[in-house]
């Protein structure tokens, strides 16, 4: 996967995305501009209530105008529709030791992974769709129930803002502890670089469907882990086990492109097979894409 | 351990080079906290500890390897505190020439040896040297006193001359920087020393001379001379009393002959044995049961040296003129006979001979140079290089120049011009030993009759100077070029420069040089037991030996024992101890002596050189695997 060259990318540099002050500007930041560009996308006009009007300014969509207003008043205003939502949208990151790597490239995937939970977040939450956020090492690390409600954002933003990377991972324990607690249908989005047994991820991920719940997996992995770039013989310390191994790369790089490709092709192999949307996100790329998975996720989901 | 060069230890420092590469100048490791080590882990990667162990091997060996080289170069050994420099020694000197074979003599000079021995004082190490012309070491300085008086009992008396040099110099070696004795148990006789004759020993080692006694009444036959008709055999009667000597010979060992002389007291005398055959080996044998059995019998090859050819090469090439007195010398003998062929050339006429012509002769005279070109010149000079023997006799007519390119490159000979003024002057021997005094042993003085008014001046550094004149100026020169040698006399020989001519010790000096200018050639057929040549056994006989000439045939020659050792002439003890001279020890000069001995002995540096190496090996190959 190469990366994207600036000019060609019609989405935030998640590296400029880093640079952004807070969690909320990060997401409104990903979010706003990222609505703003599916002016012409497939998913214009999909169902809402009015909500208000407000004055018209340059750029609005025309066909928003509401001209009865114009022929009374004399003014333009467009009409402010409210989504019609009853989803319970519940963000899983990952939070363990391995989701720290990646800090020299800008964003660790944890980073990544919590700038793309806040915009996730803004985006349900604009759409008036109930958000929670749980996030998990080998336990739950902390749990925000779903909630629509204003405030609610703030919450979780906050949440997610005192979160740090920390212990081991072990993903399906806490899947299967959730998806117990869950019972309303809703959407499970998952963050995590799925550096675990593929078995016991996927067999946790079947325990939503098993419970009518659809999932989103986001599979985050940094640039390194998928290219494996490295020339120098390195030594390799594990992130959650400080377990070292020292490797000359050129030797061990067609074994680890292997392994690596092995186990996406196994989560996106499998995954997909029991209906799961399954997303690999390299962190060097665009996090709008992960909104676009979302929202088409979503309206599948209504 | 100890070290013969501690010094270089310090290279030791070397070790640390690795050290220092590893630690500092090389690369930092990257390390990278990663996240997906488990799909690493199952890739054919070194673990961490395995490469740690590795590296630590291979500092090691590295290290090791240049603490070895550095060891190596200190050269390490074990001292040996029984063989400290501390401790004393006794090396006795047993004397083994011919003179100590008369009945019951050598056996006294063992038990002397052996009371020697048992004289050490305690704890001393011994250690035994024999000598005659030449020094055998029979045992080493050791602490075993049996085994040393077990190699003086298995010593014997042998044919050699006694030379006290020889001894003393190899008693000397023993003593590698301790103190101690030298004991010589010996006959004293006067000629084991030569003429000016002096060596040094050890400050540390006392000298200790056990007299075994004079020699027993003797007779000993000290020359045979086959002529054309005739055989000669000289006779020494070295004993107090006059006695009659019964001389027999034999001819190829057939009785050829008897004949008996009246000698007086220390008194040498001829006995003729008449008609000579044409060839074969003559022993002439004294009847001498008591006295010294190995001078009892002397041989010689008839017809082997018969009338040898002597080159005179003057200016004209007429003898008459040029070279009167030399050919009357030479060809002065016996009634009847010649001793030597003259052959006269002039130095002209040289320049026509080929190599072959002139390679028989038994020695060459160069009494002028005028006239020898430089044909003449590279044939005379191809005949001394190739083993011939030169007498320059450098009088008025001889140029220095032409002699030294005679002498070919190399040769250190100068011949100058004499001084404007003649000064009168006399000849003294410098070494009465030598061959060519030979004649005049126990009379040189006669050559000291002989009046030179004028001389060359003769310089060579490397040359032996056999003569000097009573000015202090060298007369007489000895130098060695190529494979054979030039005797230069620094006056004429024709009644020029000198009255030499004139007086009765011209012609028996003019035969010993011949006689020895000739034993430089190969053809030489008659040796002396210390000059036998290679592969022949050192003691009286006849021998076949192969010659070393392309062509040469094998060929017989006799080897005779030196007729000097019969000489009844004694030493007193303090005449053998102003001969020797002591040197200064350095300080510590024991110490380091010693410890070079027990280092040559151990090697233990090689050991060390072949460890590294194989720890280098070691280190290529693993160095090899790990990277």
């Amino acid at each position: 996967m190469a990366p994207w060259a600036a000019h060609d990318r019609p989405f935030l540099d998640p590296a400029v995305v880093a640079r952004l002050g807070t969690l909320e500007l990060k997401a409104r930041t990903i979010v706003e501009g990222f609505l703003s560009g599916l002016h012409r996308s497939p998913f214009k006009g999909f169902s809402v209530e009015f909500a208000e009007y407000r004055q018209y300014i340059p750029g609005d969509d025309l066909s928003t105008i509401d001209w009865k207003v114009y022929a009374r008043s004399d003014r333009y205003y467009i009409k402010k529709f409210e989504e019609e939502t009853n989803l319970d949208c519940h963000l899983l990151l990952d939070v363990s030791g391995s989701m720290g790597y990646g800090a020299h490239h800008g964003m660790t995937k944890f980073e990544y992974g919590a700038v793309l939970a806040a915009s996730l977040a803004y985006l349900m939450n604009r759409q008036r769709d109930a958000v929670g956020l749980t996030a998990f090492d080998e336990n739950i690390v902390s749990m925000l129930p779903a909630s629509a409600r204003p405030g609610h954002l703030t919450a979780l933003l906050v949440a997610l803002d005192r979160l740090q990377t920390a212990r081991a991972t072990n993903v399906s324990k806490p899947l299967h502890q959730l998806a117990n607690t869950l019972t309303k249908r809703g959407i499970v989005v998952l963050i995590s670089d799925l550096l675990d047994d593929p078995d016991e991820v996927i067999r946790g991920l079947k325990h939503f469907q098993f419970r009518g719940i659809d999932v989103i997996v986001f599979h985050v992995l940094d640039h390194d882990e998928i290219e494996f770039p490295f020339e120098r013989a390195t030594r390799f310390e594990d992130l959650e086990t400080n377990e070292e191994i020292m490797a000359v790369p050129g030797a061990v790089r067609d074994h680890y492109l292997r392994e690596i490709g092995a186990l996406i092709e196994r989560y996106r192999r499998d995954l997909g097979g029991h209906g799961i949307d399954y997303q690999l996100l390299d962190t060097n790329r665009p996090l709008e894409l992960a909104l676009l998975s979302y929202l088409s996720t979503r309206s599948r989901a209504l | 351990m100890s070290f013969l060069a501690p010094i270089f230890l310090a290279g030791a420092a070397a070790a640390a080079i690795p050290i220092v590469l590893h630690l500092l100048k090389r690369e930092p490791e990257q390390r990278v906290r990663f996240a997906a080590v488990k799909l690493l882990k199952k890739a054919p990667v070194e673990h961490t500890q395995r490469r740690h162990l590795r590296e630590l091997i291979l500092l090691a060996l590295r290290v090791a390897a240049l603490v070895l080289l550095a060891l190596a170069f200190a050269r390490p050994f074990f001292a040996s505190g029984a063989a400290s420099a501390s401790t004393g020694v006794t090396v006795v000197a047993l004397d083994t020439s011919y003179s100590m074979s008369a009945p019951g003599r050598f056996e006294r000079a063992r038990q002397l040896a052996k009371d020697a021995i048992a004289r050490a004082p305690a704890g001393d190490l011994v250690g035994v040297v024999t000598f005659d012309d030449e020094a055998q070491i029979v045992m080493k300085p050791g602490t075993d006193r049996v085994l040393a008086a077990s190699a003086i009992d298995e010593a014997a008396a042998r044919f050699g001359a006694t030379r006290y040099r020889a001894a003393l110099s190899a008693a000397s070696q023993q003593f590698a920087g301790r103190r101690g004795t030298i004991v010589v148990v010996t006959d004293l006789q006067e000629n084991g020393w030569d003429a000016g004759d002096r060596v040094s020993v050890p400050e540390g080692a006392a000298i200790e001379v056990v007299d075994v006694g004079a020699l027993p009444p003797n007779l000993a036959v000290t020359d045979v001379r086959p002529l054309s008709d005739r055989i000669v055999a000289s006779v020494h009667n070295g004993g107090a009393r006059a006695r009659d000597a019964r001389l027999r010979l034999t001819i190829d060992g057939r009785p050829s002959g008897d004949a008996r002389v009246s000698l007086g007291a220390n008194q040498s005398g001829e006995a003729t044995f008449a008609g000579a055959p044409r060839g074969g080996v003559a022993a002439v044998a004294v009847d001498d049961p008591d006295g010294i059995a190995a001078d009892n019998v002397r041989y010689a090859l008839i017809g082997g040296g018969s009338r040898p050819a002597v080159l005179v090469v003057t200016g004209s090439g007429d003898p008459a003129r040029d070279a009167f007195y030399v050919q009357h010398a030479l060809a002065a003998g016996a009634p009847g006979t010649a001793a030597f062929q003259v052959v006269n050339v002039s130095g002209a006429q040289l320049s026509s001979w080929t190599d072959d012509r002139i390679q028989p002769h038994a020695a060459a005279f160069l009494l002028s140079t005028r006239g020898l070109e430089r044909r003449g010149r590279e044939v005379l000079s191809g005949y001394v290089r190739g083993g011939g023997g030169l007498l320059v006799a450098a009088g008025p007519e001889v140029d220095g120049d032409i002699v030294a390119d005679v002498l070919g490159a190399g040769s250190t000979l100068r011949v100058a011009a004499p001084a404007a003024k003649p000064a009168p002057r006399t000849l003294a021997p410098a070494d009465v030993r030598h061959p060519v005094f030979r004649a005049f042993a126990g009379s040189g003085a006669t050559l000291g009759l002989v009046k030179f008014q004028n001389a060359s001046k003769i310089a060579g550094s490397g040359c032996q100077t056999l003569a000097r004149f009573t000015t202090g100026d060298t007369a007489f020169l000895e130098c060695s070029a190529g494979d054979g040698r030039a005797l230069v006399l620094a006056s004429d020989l024709d009644n020029k420069w000198s009255d030499f001519p004139l007086h009765a010790t011209f012609v028996p000096f003019l035969h010993e040089i011949v006689r020895y200018l000739a034993s430089a050639r190969a053809h030489a057929w008659d040796y002396l037991v210390a000059d036998a040549p290679a592969g022949v056994k050192k003691m009286p006989g006849v021998a076949t030996i192969a010659d070393a000439a392309p062509r040469g045939a094998p060929r017989r020659i006799v080897v005779n024992v030196d007729p000097r050792e019969s000489d009844a002439g004694r030493l007193s003890v303090e005449d053998f101890r102003s001969a020797v001279t002591r040197l200064k020890d350095e300080p510590g000069a024991e110490g380091r002596i010693e410890a070079r001995q027990q280092e040559d002995r151990q090697h233990l540096w090689q050991y060390a050189m072949a460890m590294m190496v194989v720890l280098l090996a070691a280190e290529g190959l693993l160095a090899a695997r790990t990277a």
